[in-house]
């Protein structure tokens, strides 16, 4: 009788789940998950949620209250506000993951040069990126777009300029730890070139931390973007973007509608993606919680 | 080490650092690819070559940047930031009336933000888990994800607009005699004047802009108190004092809530910055004649001594603010100084 292979008395144990443990525990982290889910998949459906066009103008019922036929009232265009307010999801979320995931590789391109080389470089570099964090952070971006122009992309460069800062800082703390340990120290041993153990030892390592940081800042990159636009820094009036949405209502306080949604869609997309963040990061990295 | 030399040492750092920050300002406006002909001068005329030399000449466009720089940098030192190309006054004016209302909505926010979110962290962490310690968790993150020009709007269209209860936008009613120029903040100024109803016209138009700017920091500053103050709550020295038999008000305001606010102080300087980036977006909303129009419509028409101008006294301002803030640290807890 041939040998059988010994055959295994229980079920693997699942070793990846969805969702952290204490992440699927947490009612708030879960309900707000589900609401940065609804508003991307608002985003991605708004031409086909959409009861009409971003566009569309209905003169006659200009300024209407909100009722079946707009749900949320209509601008001083006759333009439908819920309408707007779904299409503008479209520009402000990919806008916000742009900023930060731009920002993030300029600062880790800055601190990791500066930590992985030492020296004049961490010197001449940290010292630009302290001067860089001595300007509030609208301001600087402010300065920024209005001097390159109004527009989407002038106003992501913006966020970035003003944003790296934090992040080089950040990531040059990391390297100098990460470079420390036993298993970087362990691939040097074993004649590793200073190249492959910086990319794929040291800034490997610091790609986890650095996620959870980048996810906690689209809520923020969101919030900036919005006020830049609403400062007319943003993109042309035409173009639904929710603080430029609410820019325009600064002149109709009767008319309440026209500013107090968009800015609910603001408050409850950036809300729920803070929670995501802050709940992803205590379930993923609690070291990070001091921050 | 000894505090006098612990400020001694941080204050020679911020000459190079100003230095830095002129020089970034300076950068930052220059290497736009927009052209300040173009935006000053209207299409016609920049067609017109002599007229595009003279303003180059005027304005000191013609010579090299370092040149330019170093002509900056040595007006600067005699408190000279130049003419503001589309304002005609010197930027120093301009920001000797421009920023002190800025200023003054930042701390009054600070002083809100302080008031309410120290008293509410402590009791939120003493309560842990308690209907109040929910809601001040509550505050803290809607707070963060608050946009400002939103809720201004809001509370405008509530307090103002429906219930009546708040003044008009802007610093003064249109009525109020403006108090003479003395700190430049007005509510300062019309107590000094000796005015009380303009003091206290200053003040009602100060309050509804104030909450609203507040209402991040609030969120911030609860944070981090209720957080230190956990941290605190478990340390041995409190236990100690519990064990005393001393009643557990003393406990918790002498010996726990005096070494949690310390990370906080720290906290009040980086938010500093926060706030200010904030005034100038909820001026815009409350009509006040502050940093933020000035920043803008300088940036819009690529005025570049007043963008320098403004770059260089907001960082300005942050850093000392932040001096100050590392010297009532370093103050109040001797580990710094010495460590």
């Amino acid at each position: 009788m041939a040998v059988q292979a010994p055959t295994i008395p229980y079920a693997p144990r699942r070793t990846t789940r969805l969702l952290p443990r204490s992440f699927a525990r947490s009612p708030l982290a879960i309900a707000s998950l589900v609401v940065v889910a609804v508003w991307c998949a608002a985003a991605l459906a708004a031409s086909s949620l959409a009861p009409y066009g971003p566009l569309a103008q209905d003169i006659a019922s200009r300024l209407a209250p909100p009722s079946p036929a707009h749900l949320l009232g209509t601008d001083p265009l006759g333009r439908d506000i819920l309408s707007r307010i779904l299409f503008g999801a479209r520009l402000s979320i990919p806008v916000g993951v742009a900023a930060v995931v731009l920002a993030l590789l300029l600062g880790t391109l800055i601190g990791g040069a500066a930590g992985a080389l030492g020296g004049i470089v961490d010197e001449v570099l940290m010292r630009v990126t302290d001067l860089m964090l001595a300007f509030p952070t609208v301001i600087l971006a402010m300065i920024i777009s209005a001097a390159l122009g109004a527009g989407i992309r002038n106003a992501v460069i913006a966020i970035m300029v003003a944003w790296w800062p934090s992040y080089a800082r950040f990531v040059r703390g990391l390297v100098l730890s990460v470079r420390e340990r036993e298993y970087v120290e362990a691939a040097r041993a074993l004649g590793a070139s200073p190249v492959r153990v910086f990319l794929r030892h040291v800034l490997l390592n610091t790609l986890s931390p650095l996620v959870i940081l980048g996810t906690l800042d689209v809520g923020r990159a969101i919030l900036t973007f919005a006020s830049l636009s609403f400062l007319g820094l943003g993109p042309p009036p035409q173009i639904p973007e929710w603080g430029a949405m609410i820019a325009a209502g600064r002149d109709y306080l009767d008319e309440w509608w026209i500013a107090t949604f968009p800015g609910l869609a603001i408050l409850t997309l950036v809300l729920a993606l803070n929670v995501v963040g802050d709940s992803l990061r205590d379930a993923l990295d609690p070291r990070l919680r001091q921050q | 080490m000894h505090l006098g030399r612990y400020i001694l040492r941080r204050l020679l750092v911020i000459p190079p650092m100003l230095v830095g920050i002129t020089l970034l300002s300076f950068v930052l406006s220059h290497t736009v690819p927009s052209d300040p002909i173009a935006a000053n001068l209207g299409d016609q005329a920049a067609a017109n070559p002599v007229v595009v030399a003279a303003f180059r000449q005027r304005w000191g466009l013609d010579r090299p940047l370092p040149e330019q720089y170093g002509i900056y940098l040595w007006r600067l030192v005699h408190g000279d930031m130049g003419v503001s190309i589309s304002t005609h006054q010197p930027v120093v004016m301009d920001l000797k009336q421009r920023l002190p209302a800025t200023v003054e909505l930042a701390i009054a926010a600070l002083v809100i933000s302080l008031v309410i979110g120290v008293p509410l962290g402590i009791l939120s962490a003493v309560r842990r888990d308690s209907a109040i310690d929910q809601v001040a968790r509550s505050v803290a993150l809607v707070g963060v994800a608050m946009p400002v020009f939103w809720l201004g709007l809001v509370a405008l269209l509530i307090f103002y607009a429906r219930l009546g209860w708040a003044p008009s936008p802007g610093q003064l009613n249109p009525g109020s005699p403006r108090p003479p120029f003395i700190t430049g903040f007005i509510l300062v100024d019309a107590l000094l004047w000796g005015r009380a109803d303009v003091a206290k016209d200053a003040l009602a138009h100060l309050v509804l802009p104030a909450l609203v700017l507040a209402s991040y920091s609030v969120g911030v500053i609860t944070r981090m108190m209720r957080g230190s103050m956990l941290e605190v709550l478990g340390e041995d020295y409190v236990r100690t004092a519990h064990a005393k038999g001393l009643s557990r008000r003393i406990v918790t305001i002498r010996h726990a809530a005096r070494n949690a606010a310390l990370p906080v102080v720290t906290v009040v300087g980086l938010s500093f910055g926060a706030l200010l980036s904030g005034a100038v977006i909820t001026e815009t909303v409350f009509a006040w004649t502050g940093l933020g129009s000035y920043a803008f419509s300088s940036a819009t028409s690529l005025d570049f001594q007043a963008i320098m101008g403004v770059g260089t006294v907001v960082a300005t301002v942050y850093v000392l603010v932040n001096l100050l803030v590392d010297v009532c640290y370093a103050a109040l807890d001797p580990r710094i100084r010495f460590g």
